[in-house]
């Protein structure tokens, strides 16, 4: 019989344990309430937010949205109270915090706090220049960013005030400019002269370091060329000297050192020769080879782009009016020379010297050798050349001379 | 003679470790080579290779690009914004996985202190969090001289997140705050260097003008202001089931199949978008001017079109959200004045994903992607289709009208409609019902064509005693169903193949009919 009892009882009891240890065990759904009536805060203070609730024993997550994280606190029920105290890593950085009470899977209150930079704490200043490199001028200007932070690396509120300063020889400057969207900025412009400009920035007591910015000339305006040369014969072999005059910006600096200058030659036959120069100190010197033959030069030199000069005009004087030459060995043997200069003395070696075949009138083969003591020297090989006459027509140093019809004998 | 003796095999040995020595030393110095060489290519230090994988797309809306400084470039903001979308994937994913990787390419050396201490913490409190932006409306407010420094306010950004404790979901919760922000150009990458949210602010109202012809008063769907009952029919051309905008795209064929409708007193086809089919975030260009032929036809026929979007569609991810909010805003805008589109159908019968992909996650990306299409096209109804009339009562207040799938006892069709058109007040459509009339082994002989129009007969009578609003399953019966659908064995295809008022081979079967009332 109480055997029987127990098997009726003990199930109820079983039961009603299970109720209770469910209802024990369950959050039970309350009303919460923010206690904390304080909305904004300063960074680096401790920041805690207390919630309010009739039960004593429902509790609460808090699920926050900071500018560089989300996360979730836990809490315990104090006597109807909770507690959530924000972690450092987010009191310690500024910005609009939501936070979003939950209780069983369901958002229950949510709101808000601000958290701005702390004042208190040394300012720290982050700056950035550029470009680094100016042209002298009234148009071009280098930028300076500065971002003021407090000491938790948080950029200042609004209408914090920067100043910003700039030395250029005697001339200083400075300039207040207020913080807006993090940054206190200025255009600083350049000037007329050369050099160095300096510039840095004040912040609440806390200043930065230097920063350099070069300032350059800008392009060169236009110049003018002249020629040197060790005579005027069109000798093949000496080197005319094409030289700018200073070139110089808009405000008479120098242009920069390397400016490359392009001298363009045109001969009296129309074809283009150019030769390049690099400035230093403004100048730019390029080197020519005297032509083989009498003509006269039409220069032009040109910073590409940029500036240019008046052309001008080198002569050459021919360095011979004849030359003689002779048959030997059969005709088979053509010596041009000796080829004699202005002097009298031996050309240079190396003139070109060349001899067109003709057979009949028709070209039948050109052949070109240069000069070796002033002597220039052909040979007609019997195989290659099996006619019976030929003509022929020598140029050297700007002369044609054409030499009667020659004879051969057939091997 | 004895060939394996202790000599031969010292011998086999030595040849063999020498060779196994040999190669080792040339792998190693390979790989030491290897090793120096790296990092050495200019692309690789510059980081100027493109990534070519779209992996995170929030709607991203510069609304403001002058500033007092420079002049923004175009291809420069383009960088910014791919860095800057990047930094909030970097950091969604340091969230939900807890791990770093990423964030110093994408946050400046400083910044990505504070996001490695918001790991710690949460990897010590075990604490995840799945987020996902929605939009970005950024306005440039600097873009320094030098083009390294730029800052912005990002405004409204809508973040949507699930946090999980323990790997328990705790909620989702979704928020809007504005982000000013400061990037620095370092080694190739915009890099974050000051985060600050702050307060959001006021949503510009919408200035768009909805024009549209169907719209919805009480329980009735309204063309151009008169009641419309839709009836209507699901549509694949007879080659291509499940794949109507593939390689066998016919202009000539869907027209002779609309004609067929109209013919037979239907005004509306149901069609079916295949998120992959159509290039899932990229939307293949061909795949549009396909469907705009559909439609076109369907004006010129005179029938409403129900365009059913992410069919095949199963991830609901929060990454992949944004990809997905692409898809859908492309086709929809695209299509936002076409006068043949009755309704966008978001989802087909989403609710069996419930088990598998979580209720709460398919039913987030559902109100979202709600969202995404009303904003994109005001002129166009949207509805679900549920696959049941229980279901068909989540989200009600954000549809148009109610569509469930009705393929129960016949019985329990006006039970089941006007009980819905009750709790919802909204118009119920359904969507989809039929019988096959396959009778076979792997059905014991169940159905027939006989039993097929006798069922379309009765449920006929149903539509026209109570005026609803039906769409039948399907026009034909199909000679290829692909695995997707329905399953791999022949019980499972066999049924499926057999729902069509016409047969494979072009002839009406009797239940054609009753097609229509």
């Amino acid at each position: 019989m109480i055997k029987k009892a127990i098997h009726i009882v003990l199930p109820f009891a079983l039961f009603f344990l299970f109720v209770f240890a469910v209802s024990k065990t369950n959050n039970p759904a309350a009303s919460f309430q923010l206690l904390t009536t304080e909305e904004n805060f300063v960074a680096g203070k401790p920041i805690t937010l207390a919630f309010s609730t009739p039960s004593k024993i429902a509790t609460a997550d808090l699920f926050i949205i900071h500018s560089y994280g989300k996360t979730l606190l836990k809490s315990k029920n104090n006597n109807g109270q909770l507690l959530f105290k924000i972690p450092a890593i987010y009191s310690q950085k500024t910005g609009f915090t939501s936070w979003y009470l939950l209780q069983n899977k369901k958002t229950i209150v949510t709101g808000s706090f601000k958290i701005t930079p702390n004042n208190n704490t040394p300012t720290l200043l982050e700056n950035y220049l550029g470009p680094t490199t100016l042209l002298t001028g009234l148009n071009h200007f280098t930028m300076m960013v500065a971002i003021p932070t407090d000491s938790y690396d948080n950029p200042k509120e609004d209408n914090t005030t920067v100043l910003i300063k700039d030395q250029f020889l005697n001339d200083i400057r400075i300039t207040a400019e207020k913080t807006k969207s993090f940054i206190a900025w200025k255009n600083i412009y350049s000037r007329t002269t050369v050099g160095k400009m300096l510039v840095s920035t004040e912040c609440e007591n806390t200043d930065s370091k230097e920063f350099e910015t070069d300032i350059r000339p800008s392009i060169g305006k236009d110049f003018s060329i002249s020629f040197s040369r060790n005579h005027k014969f069109a000798d093949g072999n000496q080197i005319t000297k094409l030289e700018t005059s200073i070139i110089r910006d808009q405000f008479g600096n120098l242009v920069g050192d390397g400016t490359l200058v392009t001298f363009q030659i045109t001969t009296k036959n129309n074809i283009l020769l150019k030769t390049f120069a690099a400035t230093i100190n403004g100048i730019a010197i390029a080197q020519l080879l005297h032509p083989d033959h009498e003509d006269t030069y039409r220069v032009k030199g040109y910073v590409t782009g940029i500036a240019e000069s008046k052309p001008i005009e080198i002569s050459y004087n021919a360095l011979i009016n004849t030359f003689p030459y002779q048959f030997s060995e059969k005709n088979r043997e053509i010596t041009v020379g000796p080829l004699k200069s202005f002097m009298k003395q031996i050309i240079p070696d190396g003139i070109k010297v060349e001899l067109k075949i003709f057979h009949h009138n028709n070209l039948i083969e050109t052949k070109i050798a240069e000069s070796s003591k002033g002597i220039t020297t052909f040979y007609l090989l019997p195989p290659f050349y099996k006619e019976k006459e030929y003509q022929f027509e020598i140029t050297t140093l700007g002369v044609t001379q054409k030499t009667e019809i020659k004879k051969y004998e057939n091997n | 003679m004895k060939i394996i003796n202790n000599r031969n095999i010292y011998k086999t040995a030595l040849i063999l470790s020498f060779i196994l020595i040999s190669i080792f030393a040339l792998l190693g110095l390979a790989k030491t080579l290897d090793y120096l060489n790296t990092g050495a290519e200019r692309t690789s230090m510059l980081h100027l290779e493109t990534e070519s994988e779209d992996i995170y797309l929030p709607k991203v809306n510069w609304t403001k690009l002058d500033n007092p400084a420079r002049e923004m470039e175009k291809n420069t903001l383009g960088k910014i914004e791919r860095d800057y979308l990047f930094s909030w994937y970097v950091k969604n994913n340091a969230l939900e996985n807890n791990t770093s990787k990423g964030i110093d390419y994408y946050y400046t050396q400083n910044t990505r202190e504070n996001l490695y201490r918001t790991i710690n913490y949460n990897k010590s409190h075990e604490i995840t969090i799945e987020n996902t932006t929605i939009k970005h409306f950024p306005e440039l407010e600097f873009y320094s001289e030098d083009g390294q420094l730029v800052v912005f306010t990002d405004k409204n950004v809508v973040e949507f997140q699930k946090l999980y404790q323990n790997k328990q979901l705790i909620t989702s919760i979704q928020d809007t705050a504005t982000y000013k922000v400061m990037m620095l150009l370092e080694d190739g990458f915009w890099r974050v260097r000051h985060l600050l949210k702050m307060k959001s602010e006021a949503f510009a109202p919408d200035t768009i003008k909805a024009n549209p012809i169907y719209t919805v008063k009480n329980n009735q769907i309204l063309q151009n202001k008169i009641p419309y009952t839709i009836k209507g029919i699901n549509y694949y051309p007879k080659n291509s089931a499940w794949d109507t905008f593939g390689e066998r795209f016919n202009k000539d064929t869907i027209a002779v199949d609309f004609d067929i409708m109209k013919k037979a007193n239907l005004n509306t086809v149901r069609v079916f978008i295949q998120y992959g089919d159509f290039g899932k975030a990229k939307i293949i260009p061909e795949k549009l001017e396909k469907l705009k032929v559909l439609l076109d036809l369907a004006e010129a026929k005179k029938l409403a079109v129900i365009v059913t979007l992410f069919d095949f569609y199963s991830d609901y991810t929060i990454d992949s959200w944004t990809l997905t909010h692409r898809h859908a805003e492309q086709i929809v805008s695209t299509f936002k004045d076409h006068k043949a589109i009755l309704a966008w159908d978001l989802k087909n019968e989403p609710n069996l994903d419930f088990e598998n992909r979580d209720k709460d996650n398919v039913l987030s990306w559902l109100d979202h992607i709600t969202t995404v299409v009303k904003e994109n096209d005001p002129n166009h109804l949207i509805t679900i289709g549920w696959s049941n009339s229980v279901e068909a009562t989540n989200l009600a207040d954000k549809m148009d009208f109610i569509s469930y799938h009705f393929y129960n006892d016949m019985q329990h069709l006006e039970y089941e409609t006007n009980k819905l058109l009750k709790t919802t007040k909204k118009p119920v459509v359904i969507e989809e019902f039929g019988v096959p009339s396959y009778g076979g082994m792997w059905n014991l002989w169940e159905g027939s064509i006989k039993k097929q129009a006798a069922y379309h007969q009765k449920m006929q009578t149903y539509f026209k005693k109570n005026n609803y609003s039906f769409m039948s399953w399907t026009l034909y019966d199909f000679p290829h169903v692909p695995d997707q659908v329905a399953g791999k064995w022949p019980w499972q295809k066999m049924r499926q193949k057999k729902f069509g008022f016409i047969d494979d081979k072009g002839n009406n079967k009797p239940a054609f009919k009753y097609i229509s009332n």
